[in-house]
């Protein structure tokens, strides 16, 4: 059995549902990220782990034992919250050993370990330190050494990253994850920063609407997306919506040209699809090159104009206004762009395999609309 | 050779001008009015007479303790009954936030006669309506052996009705500022129950808060006098008014006293306030205490 198990877990605030039904279980010591845009139900779901959410419905068991109906302080998690919530009286140290206290441990025993952790999170001789002398990152090192201290079996972690700055937030995650996996931890993740879940995730839990899109490992989720949200959601994606001509053979009609894609045999021709494809699959070619390409007969091909070109360091990313399918977003190596500007008419290109094809239904639909894909 | 004053210079000299000034004409303003009571006050039959007259009248002390008495017991059951209360209705209940904002202006609205008038007839004489409405307790308490109409304990209830305003308001302003609900929640996660929490992580970051509700009570308590007349209580304010229809030379020296020991008291608790935010903000905090 799984070492944290949630079965049918169900929360209603008023009339909206903000987990509905949801099962999903987590092995002992692994890195699992709840991902998903504000109201998805990630952090009410965390909530009810600590304790802080009596679930409507629905079990959470740990280690076999079934504490849906257990009080927070009697649960053995340890929680590191988005505003660090350290204790603004007490000195490092003395929040670190808050928890250690309240079990009433030996002084001496208390020390020992507030040294240890304060040596774990990088932070040894600032144990004297108040919260407000403290920078944001600081502060949140001592919120995870807090809640290491009392010897937790899940670490649940609701968007420790959030309240600081890009540079901090990228070591502070990759912190996180060393301890994690130095101390074998099971540990809960709530964050809507797909960068950050991709990065440091065992596995992703793709949230929407309070249901869970897909749970798989980040380069299952990023590469093999099984609904539209999913694949809206993580990574940045262009979208075309066609129509299947040839589902057994692999082709698309997206406004009045064929697209070749992967064989679909699972969906009926005349279905109605959503081609993602990812920016980094696209290559550009200036146009009198293209007419040697076409000639391969294997390929998406497509006309545009740059409208916006943005250096990103190794990729530089293009904004290309298509001649019939809108706009169009690809990353190409930095180093394969000179000769390409603003106003330039060139042609893309990208593979059929580069293309996932996912059925868009109704439902789909208004997911895909709710969200802003950063396609400009 | 003439020296130039650059124009930085100028203005802090004109702003420090000016600044002073104000600071001045508001000292004058306010001491003033004190110095000519004082001096008024020393010119009885001799220097210190009023004085003398004061500290050998045994009502002067008999007055001040029940006065005293009634202002800390005042200040410590206005704390103890709102301060839980208002961090209860923050955590657990924040839609009763807005009642108890309502509650807490009522005594702005209700005159102390009024009100001593009705703790009077509810005590004095209770019914069937207020028997039931209080679910018993009023009957109890007017009955022997509590007799509470016209007591002292009644007249300190009535006290911390009148200071409510005054102690919820920078007790949830306090709450508020502090994140109690997200602190609270850290606690519990750190496996500590609701008293541990209250008294080791809220009560420490809301004292600054306490402390301004404890010196209004208090100041109010001390100087209250309309209630305590009707209750026919003799407090220290009864005894000023008294005094100083008998001789306004010992009435003088008395409000100076008054003025000077509520003063003292003010500062001891500003100065206590002081202390523990030093306390707080100095590098190299205190050592790891483990809370028994």
């Amino acid at each position: 059995m799984s070492f944290l198990v949630f079965e049918d877990m169900v929360k209603y605030f008023g009339k909206l549902t903000a987990v509905d039904h949801i099962s999903l279980s987590i092995e002992q010591g692994e890195f699992l990220t709840l991902l998903g845009p504000s109201g998805c139900g990630k952090t009410t779901m965390l909530r009810m782990v600590a304790g802080f959410e009596q679930p409507d419905g629905g079990r959470i068991l740990l280690d076999g034992e079934d504490i849906t109906q257990r009080a927070a302080r009697k649960r053995p998690m340890g929680m590191v919250f988005q505003s660090y919530a350290l204790f603004p009286h007490m000195t490092a140290e003395q929040n670190i050993a808050f928890g250690m206290n309240m079990k009433k441990l030996p002084s001496e025993h208390i020390r020992k370990r507030c040294a240890e952790l304060l040596e774990l999170v990088d932070l040894a001789g600032r144990g004297r330190h108040y919260p407000h002398q403290l920078s944001g990152g600081q502060q949140q090192r001592i919120a995870l050494a807090r809640a290491l201290a009392v010897e937790p079996k899940v670490l649940l972690l609701d968007e420790p990253l959030s309240a600081l700055d890009a540079r901090v937030r990228v070591s502070l995650r990759n912190e996180i994850r060393r301890i994690q996996q130095q101390l074998a931890m099971t540990a809960i993740y709530v964050t809507h920063d797909q960068e950050e879940a991709l990065a440091i995730s065992d596995r992703i839990a793709v949230m929407a609407k309070g249901k869970v899109e897909q749970i798989d490992q980040p380069e299952e989720i990023y590469r093999n997306p099984r609904t539209a949200f999913a694949a809206t959601f993580v990574g940045t994606t262009n979208q075309f919506t066609g129509t299947l001509d040839s589902a057994r053979e692999g082709l698309c009609r997206i406004g009045n040209q064929l697209f070749q894609i992967p064989a679909q045999p699972t969906l009926a021709d005349g279905a109605v699809v959503l081609v993602v494809v990812r920016p980094e699959e696209i290559a550009l070619h200036a146009t009198d090159e293209a007419v040697d390409t076409a000639q391969n007969g294997r390929g998406n091909y497509l006309d545009g104009v740059i409208e916006l070109r943005t250096f990103l360091g190794p990729f530089t990313r293009f904004h290309i206004q298509l001649s019939e399918q809108g706009k169009l977003t690809a990353d190409i190596p930095s180093r394969l762009v000179e000769g390409y500007t603003v106003g330039h008419r060139v042609q893309v290109s990208f593979p059929p395999e580069a293309c996932q094809v996912l059925p868009l239904d109704q439902a789909s639909q208004a997911a895909s609309s709710l969200l802003e894909v950063e396609a400009i | 050779m003439a020296t130039t004053v650059s124009p930085d210079r100028s203005q802090r000299r004109l702003r420090f001008g000016v600044d002073t000034l104000f600071l001045i004409l508001a000292l004058i303003y306010l001491l003033v009015p004190l110095g000519a009571m004082l001096a008024f006050g020393l010119s009885g039959d001799s220097l210190f007479s009023s004085f003398q007259k004061i500290f050998s009248d045994k009502d002067f002390y008999n007055t001040l303790l029940t006065s005293l008495e009634l202002a800390v017991t005042a200040t410590l059951l206005s704390l103890i009954l709102i301060t839980p209360t208002a961090y209860w209705v923050q955590i657990r209940l924040p839609k009763l936030r807005v009642l108890l904002e309502i509650l807490s202006l009522i005594p702005f609205a209700v005159p102390a006669i009024v009100l001593s008038l009705g703790l009077l007839e509810v005590y004095g004489t209770p019914d069937t309506l207020t028997a039931i409405f209080s679910f018993g307790l009023v009957p109890l308490l007017s009955g022997p052996p509590f007799t509470i109409a016209n007591t002292p304990p009644l007249l300190a209830c009535a006290y911390v009705i009148i200071s409510l305003p005054f102690v919820y308001r920078p007790i949830d302003n306090s709450l508020r500022a502090l994140n109690a609900t997200v602190l609270t929640e850290a606690g519990q996660s750190l496996g500590a129950n609701w008293w541990n929490i209250f008294w080791h992580v809220i009560l420490p970051n809301i004292w600054p808060g306490m402390i301004s509700a404890a010196l209004l009570t208090f100041s109010t308590a001390m100087g209250e006098y309309t209630l305590a007349s009707l209750f026919g209580i003799y407090t220290f304010p009864n005894y000023l008014n008294q005094v100083g229809q008998m001789d306004p030379h010992e009435a003088a020296s008395l409000s100076v006293f008054s003025f000077i020991l509520t003063l003292i008291c003010v500062l001891a608790i500003i100065l206590l306030l002081r202390r523990r935010a030093d306390a707080a903000g100095s590098e190299g905090g205190s050592e790891i205490v483990a809370i028994k």
